[in-house]
């Protein structure tokens, strides 16, 4: 299982198109299976979601923790991966 | 308070703003979400209530124009008549007036040069501010009603503070400077 630090390094090195959310650092197979359950089987829609919360580092982590009880380190991930993401690509 | 699920996305948006709830668009993914936000800013006790009082205060005033030129002329303490003319929305006004109370109320403690000419800069603005954006008949419409016992503090009493400080402070500044 590679470390978040590599998996946001691979999610980063192009665009994701249709990664699955699972690609998405911090993101492993128990929460990835949570999203997909609340249907965002895509990392673009969980990119999409931090879009609709106005890129707000807070809401993210609070709708994060709400829909699939991830705890802290997952939600850092998350958003570095989001914010990388957005902004880099 | 009604069941949030059954606010409109409008309705949402606004108690958002009330409890200074940084929001983006209430759509489906973002609903419980700000329902769960709501619920817990609601539990902590309500915070933040102002601008929505202010709002309705001030759309109620160009209605209630005439009652209010009165209260103009007293000036600070005058969460009584607010009461005497909108009996309907007493809720608001409390609110309003506790806002109001409050914010007279701590000001003679804080100190008197500011506090008379503030408070009579803070009285006209709220009762007689749409008034003016509105028309320019006179204030004094109605002869003055009930001046004694309605301000918290007399305006003469004001006044005389103020001057009292203003001199005081001539006093220490040119001392300093013959020092």
């Amino acid at each position: 299982m590679s470390s978040t630090s590599q998996k946001h390094k691979d999610f980063v090195a192009e665009p994701m198109g249709e990664k699955p959310v699972n690609a998405l650092a911090g993101i492993g197979e128990v929460l990835g299976k949570r999203l997909e359950e609340k249907s965002f089987d895509k990392a673009y829609v969980v990119l999409g979601q931090f879009l609709v919360l106005k890129k707000d580092e807070e809401l993210f982590r609070d709708w994060l923790k709400d829909t699939c009880s991830a705890n802290t380190k997952q939600q850092d991930g998350e958003i570095t991966t989001e914010k990388a993401t957005h902004f880099n690509s | 308070m009604s069941s949030l699920r059954s606010k409109t996305v409008k309705e949402m948006s606004d108690l958002l703003d009330e409890y200074e709830i940084k929001h983006g668009p209430v759509v489906d993914s973002t609903r419980s979400l700000y329902e769960r936000k709501l619920k817990e800013a609601m539990a902590k006790g309500k915070k933040a209530k102002p601008s929505p009082d202010q709002t309705y205060y001030r759309e109620e005033e160009e209605v209630t124009y005439e009652y209010r030129t009165p209260d103009r002329s007293d000036g600070a303490g005058d969460s009584g008549s607010y009461i005497r003319s909108r009996p309907a929305c007493s809720e608001r006004e409390f609110k309003h007036e506790t806002s109001y109370s409050n914010y007279s109320r701590p000001k003679p403690e804080y100190g008197g040069k500011e506090f008379s000419d503030e408070s009579h800069m803070y009285d006209l603005p709220p009762t007689s501010k749409s008034p003016y954006l509105k028309s320019t008949p006179g204030p004094p419409k109605e002869a003055p009603k009930a001046l004694p016992s309605s301000r918290l503090v007399p305006l003469w009493v004001q006044f005389v503070f103020f001057v009292a400080v203003a001199v005081f402070l001539y006093l220490v500044f040119s001392s300093m400077e013959t020092k």
